[in-house]
């Protein structure tokens, strides 16, 4: 119901912004739409972006209320809002492709987070025990040490819970790399609270945990999960999309691959880069590390704060890291105005 | 006049302290017991793992012959027996076999739990207005409280599984089999009593041999109702992680897979009507001389 409502008033803004954009004109930045994508990484990128520009740049910034297809369908057809900060897209990968190829639509900035995605992680505990498991591959030899509590002889390896799309990848995977063979066991773990409880209950009482998960989340945060190496490449996404995210039936004979890389842009439309072009390179070169990312996610839940609020926690915290983003003129300018 | 529209409620830094003083309390519980707490399941946990095995394990047609023995033990009824064998040979058929086994085996295990703790429950009630004071009101929240609310702290202690599954099953399924021993045994005639006293009979021989039978079409609704809200709570519990017919009732619901969801949801159906069937003729024999009495 929420989400409904604030998709419909995202279009409803966007097309608001963009009818009104015509009529005013535009002084060295002007006026900038970023669209506030509704999950929490999303909120804090648009908020830290909306007060680097307004008071680094002097633009005039609004921020709009979006999710992944409405905002982009919106860029796309009506030009507004102006900037998507993270824009998942291999959801919209052809649309994208046509745009950027008609100049209407400018990546930006092609990983505006690091260490993203989809994947294999490790508790910090097991990290720190055995320095040894670098890889994936390492971590299969062992399944000793995550005995699975219903039958210590196996291994547990927590997939992804029932339903879920990456539930056939993590199967096909557990295929691929062998896994029944050494000692594994695939654990389903029924529901999203369910993988939560799973891994918040073997951290917090310092056991090992290896399982599947995706970042930025304030759990990969909140715990330090160490994100495993797959210790293959990437084996092709014929390999991928014809077998690996197929029902086992369809995926007769998978190949060891790593995760499938998940593409997150900085989406900017033309007027942006034809009127805001100075905030272009601030943009290009705001790049989150991973692990900040998921420590002010941190902050956010346990907080319960507002992406404004963290944004302003954000700047102030980790100037070492925004600062190299624009010039030390810039810099200066935001740090007096906190 | 503010505080008289607006509820005057607690500040929000100081609710989010509160808040977070019990998750740190729980957390340091967990970390100080839960090893302790875990182990103390352990034995159960694996009398589950070897129960699930054996059934999964044995060929389907001594399974088939065994349901069939019991259903005729509890019913002696021919067309409860056609049903069951027909039921069985659709779910194997349809490939629903193993879920099925495992589902089975939980809910048996939860349902005798249930019942060695309810009934001794109730019968204490039935005899201390104190006991019983205390425990309808916890009865009440066992049945009332959304379950996701008690499946946090427990899977925060137990991990995922097969006995945090078994402990929520039992939190709402005990508190039918534990009212209604309670209310058969307090709706036992007075007189009746007054005769047993008259004969000299001590509490026990009271109890198992006058109370006890009279309340036992009451306890045997309750046991019936007992199993049936088990295996209401089956996809409950694949929430966390127990196999069974659960899980692809879950993965049906997060797709749209319509057919996968009826298929399955219809073999808990179809278990829990057996079970219901067999404990209420059974329930009924045992009683026969009731209407024995009444010609």
């Amino acid at each position: 119901m929420k989400r409904s409502f604030r998709t419909a008033f995202a279009i409803a803004a966007t097309v608001t912004v963009g009818l009104s954009w015509a009529t005013i004109g535009n002084a060295a930045c002007g006026k900038v739409s970023i669209a506030e994508m509704n999950w929490a990484s999303a909120e804090l990128m648009a908020n830290v972006d909306k007060i680097i520009l307004e008071k680094g740049y002097g633009c005039e910034v609004e921020l709009v209320a979006g999710a992944t297809m409405p905002t982009f369908t919106s860029m796309n057809e009506k030009g507004a809002p102006d900037v998507a900060p993270e824009l998942w897209a291999n959801g919209v990968a052809e649309p994208l492709k046509k745009a950027t190829a008609e100049g209407k639509l400018i990546v930006a900035n092609k990983a505006p987070i690091t260490g993203l995605g989809e994947g294999w992680w490790l508790s910090p505990k097991t990290v720190k025990d055995n320095p040894k498991l670098k890889t994936a591959l390492d971590v299969i030899n062992r399944p000793d040490l995550f005995p699975h509590p219903e039958d210590k002889s196996k291994g547990a390896f927590i997939g992804c819970p029932a339903g879920w799309a990456c539930q056939l990848a993590n199967a096909n995977l557990f295929r691929a790399f062998e896994m029944e063979k050494k000692g594994w066991v695939l654990v389903d773990p029924g529901t999203g609270a369910g993988l939560d409880g799973s891994m918040s209950k073997a951290v917090d009482r310092g056991q090992n945990w290896f399982g599947y998960y995706w970042s930025p989340t304030s759990m990969i945060g909140k715990y330090k999960m160490h994100k495993l190496d797959f210790g293959v490449p990437f084996a092709g996404s014929k390999n991928w999309d014809g077998c690996i995210v197929k029902a086992e039936k369809d995926c007769v004979n998978p190949k060891p691959s790593a995760w499938t890389k998940s593409e997150v842009n900085t989406v900017v439309t033309a007027n942006f880069k034809k009127n805001a072009s100075v905030a272009l390179d601030f943009v290009s070169k705001r790049v989150y590390p991973g692990d900040v990312m998921n420590g002010m996610l941190v902050y956010m839940a346990d907080q319960q704060a507002s992406g404004k609020d963290a944004a302003y926690a954000f700047l102030e915290k980790h100037g070492n890291v925004w600062e190299k983003w624009v010039s030390p003129d810039v810099a200066k300018k935001i740090k007096s105005s906190l | 006049m503010d505080w008289f529209f607006q509820f005057p409620e607690m500040e929000r830094s100081g609710l989010r302290d509160f808040k977070k003083s019990i998750d740190f309390a729980f957390r340091d519980f967990s970390r100080s017991y839960g090893e302790g707490i875990e182990n103390f399941f352990e034995p159960l946990l694996m009398f589950l793992v070897w129960f699930e095995k054996l059934f999964i394990n044995t060929p389907w047609p001594i399974i088939i012959v065994g349901i069939l023995l019991l259903a005729w033990f509890g019913s002696r009824s021919i067309p409860i027996l056609i049903g069951t064998l027909f039921s069985f040979l659709l779910i194997g058929y349809f490939g629903m076999w193993e879920d099925t086994m495992s589902t089975l085996a939980i809910i048996l295990v939860s349902t005798i739990l249930c019942i060695s703790i309810g009934i001794p429950t109730g019968i204490a009630m039935a005899r201390s207005d104190r006991v019983q004071t205390i425990v309808i009101p916890i009865l009440d929240v066992m049945q009332t409280i959304p379950s996701f609310v008690y499946l946090i702290p427990v899977v925060m202690l137990l991990g995922i599984g097969k006995v945090p599954g078994l402990i929520a099953v039992c939190i709402y399924a005990i508190p039918p089999v534990v009212r209604l021993t309670n209310l058969g045994i307090r709706l036992v005639d007075k007189a009746v009593l007054e005769a047993a006293d008259s004969f000299g009979a001590n509490y026990w021989q009271k109890l198992f041999g006058v109370q006890m039978p009279l309340a036992l079409p009451t306890i045997f609704a309750g046991i019936n109702q007992t199993i049936m809200m088990a295996l209401a709570m089956v996809v409950i519990a694949s929430m966390i992680g127990v196999k069974g017919l659960g899980l692809p009732v879950l993965r049906a619901v997060s797709n749209q897979y319509l057919a996968l969801g009826l298929m399955n949801g219809l073999a808990i159906v179809v278990l829990a009507i057996i079970f219901d069937r067999v404990t209420q003729k059974f329930g009924l024999r045992m009683q026969k001389y009731r209407k024995e009495i009444k010609d």
